[in-house]
């Protein structure tokens, strides 16, 4: 059996309206007038990424709602096995913010109930453009911080919860095991 | 051209300089953004042909994926290996890998059944 690389593995899920940018939130490798990119036409089913945290390294595998979030509703599989829900909405489109409550509530419907949840108001370069006031947008979510820095404060907080916990040889199992119980801390709001 | 030349000139990574006991010597890179896809050391080297899909397909030709064949691969066979990397929606038993933070891509293909993945030398950077 191949040597272990990595301590820790969150399954992370980004979350919101369609067109919040949760894609472009990252640079595209961009299409132009003559060219489509391959990848862009069948779309991104999940990412793995790694991050080093106290000494940890953790690998982060990140799902995209892929379109699901058209109707509305997320429901049960998708949550499965999510340690951490990134709600993400566009600084240039009130609607999108305002849904985050929407989208909250089924989080509490469907997802596990201690799962670890950060706000983020999309810039995608277009400051000039925004309508959610940074105070306003300030209360509820993290704002001024750029996705990777999200995403490692997000995994930061999963840390605290599961600290202690190593990942064994079987990766897949720890991706869908939890802690059960134990009041889930909004931590994105407000703090 | 005679067979033998033609067989040399498909080796576009000569294995001694790309090769340490059977593993990718060097780190692995996107080659946009350079986002690191895998440790040194850390995927097996093979040989094999395959179809990929060009990573910029020509509008005019819809409906066509145009594609070239490759040789070299990385196989790697736990995905949690990958330190930075992206999995398309799946085709034909396929997933595409492509980089985490540019989405350029394809750099390899994921296999379904066997859950392996196998990055191309000639579509990622050295370093």
């Amino acid at each position: 059996m191949a040597k272990k690389t990595y301590d820790l593995l969150f399954k992370l899920l980004l979350i919101g309206d369609s067109g919040v940018g949760k894609t472009c939130i990252l640079f595209r490798f961009s299409d132009n007038h003559f060219t489509t990119t391959f990848i862009s036409t069948i779309g991104i089913d999940f990412k793995i990424k790694t991050v080093e945290l106290r000494g940890k390294k953790i690998k982060l595998q990140i799902w995209d709602t892929a379109g699901q979030e058209r109707f509305h509703t997320i429901t049960t599989s998708y949550y499965r096995g999510a340690m951490g829900i990134m709600l993400v909405y566009d600084i240039t489109n009130e609607k999108t913010f305002d849904d985050i409550v929407k989208w909250l509530r089924n989080i509490d419907e469907h997802a596990n109930e201690d799962v670890e949840k950060m706000i983020l108001g999309n810039k995608c370069d277009m400051e000039e453009k925004r309508v959610v006031s940074k105070e306003r947008g300030e209360a509820l979510a993290k704002s001024n911080i750029n996705i990777e820095r999200a995403f490692s404060e997000l995994a930061e907080a999963i840390l605290d919860k599961t600290a202690g916990r190593e990942a064994d040889a079987d990766a897949a199992r720890i991706a869908v095991e939890r802690r059960p119980s134990r009041a889930p801390p909004a931590r994105a709001c407000c703090s | 051209m005679s067979e033998s030349e033609n067989v040399e000139k498909s080796v576009e990574f000569p294995e001694t300089d790309y090769v340490e006991d059977g593993q990718n010597k060097l780190i692995i890179k996107c080659k946009y953004c350079t986002s690191k896809i895998l440790d040194k050391k850390s995927a097996k080297y093979i040989t094999q042909e395959k179809d990929l899909p060009l990573m910029q397909q020509d509008k005019n030709k819809e409906g066509e994926v145009q594609s070239e064949k490759i040789n070299q691969f990385y196989h790697v066979e736990n995905m949690y290996t990958f330190e930075n990397i992206g999995f398309t929606h799946t085709v034909a038993n396929h997933k595409y890998l492509s980089c985490a933070d540019c989405d350029a891509g394809p750099v390899g293909y994921y296999d379904m059944d066997t859950k392996h993945s196998y990055v191309a030398l000639s579509r990622v950077e050295h370093i």
